[in-house]
């Protein structure tokens, strides 16, 4: 297990006093896995080390713009990281990429297994884990599959109606259950 | 006011990054003028936020630490997201990032030009400005086409959209909008997949999108 270190504060100090300690323990963390989540997205395994390079360099230029109110570390390392896969990746790239679906776990793990220290990223997760696992399913795998959502049918099996009632129904609760809490 | 937001599945799409950079940009034009979908997208971050952290690490190559603080300390010239390159006054800022094609005139009281986006691949972005109680260019499409009012109105069968409104149409949907402001509409559009431009539009459009 990962050791619960303050990103946020390692962010901070990247962006007063370009700090490179702190930089280069963001970059331990953060690199490997975004490595990993760009294979996962169907990138080769050299693409995908550019790609966290990548990353990594806009969260050393942009860390004062990181604002803690508003984002969890991890969620504006991701943006980072989702932006740069918008302008990089080509679709036919995405498209020829096979995944085995049985590989992803049926639900996140507790949320205590995080730091999460904001609030949002508290809700939200906090709401997704009471959605049944394959309604976090759909929701998960739609950070690695497109939007046509053919893929993520045939990796479950499932009709593809099924996956995007499947998926709105777990976004309708999602947006509820946000929308009332204050 | 509330505006129509794009669909919920299109918003994931968006937050997670499958998007084509294409129909992204006409979604970032709407996050920029709608504060509620703003706010709900960085929800979404969260969970992808999560998704990564939670993700099995996949080791890096024995000199990846050593080649992102060369390339930290290396000068960089100012960050390419920074100048707004495009002329065109009231654009929100998703779109200023890019340059722009010159305005081709596309029937009476209609205009188009193309949004220079990197790596189009299949889709093509369009500003298209169409002058009060003029239609849009009839056609049809087999992918998904992205629709975000800049200023001005418009009326479909599936209602008005002002400033900020989002409409997304699926393959099969041959609508002609409407502009019933008493100012030029101006829109963005992001067009996918096989489109089927009718009449001598066809032929004028041409230059625009894969046919």
């Amino acid at each position: 297990m990962t050791e619960k270190e303050d990103y946020g504060r390692l962010i901070a100090s990247v962006a007063s006093s370009r700090d490179r300690e702190a930089f280069a323990r963001l970059f331990a963390h953060f690199a490997p896995r975004l490595k990993s989540y760009l294979m996962r997205s169907g990138a080769g395994a050299a693409a995908a080390e550019d790609f966290a390079q990548d990353a990594m360099l806009n969260v050393w230029r942009k860390a004062a713009l990181y604002d803690p109110a508003r984002a969890s570390p991890s969620s504006w390392v991701f943006a980072i990281a989702r932006n740069l896969r918008i302008d990089a990746l080509r679709r036919e790239q995405r498209r020829t990429f096979v995944l085995d679906a049985s590989d992803e776990p049926d639900s996140l793990p507790p949320a205590d297994a995080i730091m999460a220290d904001q609030e949002t990223a508290q809700r939200v997760l906090a709401v997704l884990e009471t959605l049944p696992p394959d309604q976090q399913k759909v929701i998960r795998l739609s950070f690695f599959y497109d939007m046509a959502h053919a893929e993520i049918a045939q990796q479950l099996g499932l009709p593809l109606g099924t996956v995007k009632s499947r998926l709105r129904l777990a976004l309708g609760k999602l947006r509820a259950a946000l929308e009332v809490s204050p | 006011m509330t505006m129509r937001p794009p669909n919920d599945d299109t918003l994931l799409a968006f937050a997670a990054g499958t998007l084509s950079s294409s129909h992204a940009l006409v979604v970032e034009t709407h996050l920029a003028l709608c504060e509620p979908s703003r706010a709900w997208v960085h929800e979404l971050e969260e969970i992808g936020g999560r998704i990564v952290s939670d993700l099995e690490p996949v080791a890096l190559e024995p000199d990846a630490l050593a080649r992102i603080l060369a390339r930290i300390e290396a000068p960089h010239p100012e960050e390419p997201d920074a100048p707004a390159v495009s002329e065109m006054p009231g654009l929100p800022e998703p779109l200023r990032r890019y340059r722009m094609g010159p305005w081709k005139w596309a029937g009476r009281g209609t205009r188009i030009r193309q949004v220079l986006v990197p790596n189009e691949g299949e889709a093509r972005v369009l500003i298209f400005s169409i002058d009060p109680g003029r239609r849009m260019p009839q056609h049809t499409h087999t992918g998904v086409e992205f629709t975000c009012v800049i200023s001005g109105s418009y009326s479909d069968e599936s209602g008005r959209f002002g400033p900020g409104d989002f409409e997304e149409a699926d393959d099969d949907v041959s609508h002609r909008p409407v502009v019933d402001s008493d100012v030029p509409c101006v829109c963005v559009v992001a067009l996918d997949g096989e489109v089927k431009l009718e009449g001598m539009l066809g032929r004028v459009l041409q230059p625009f999108v894969r046919l």
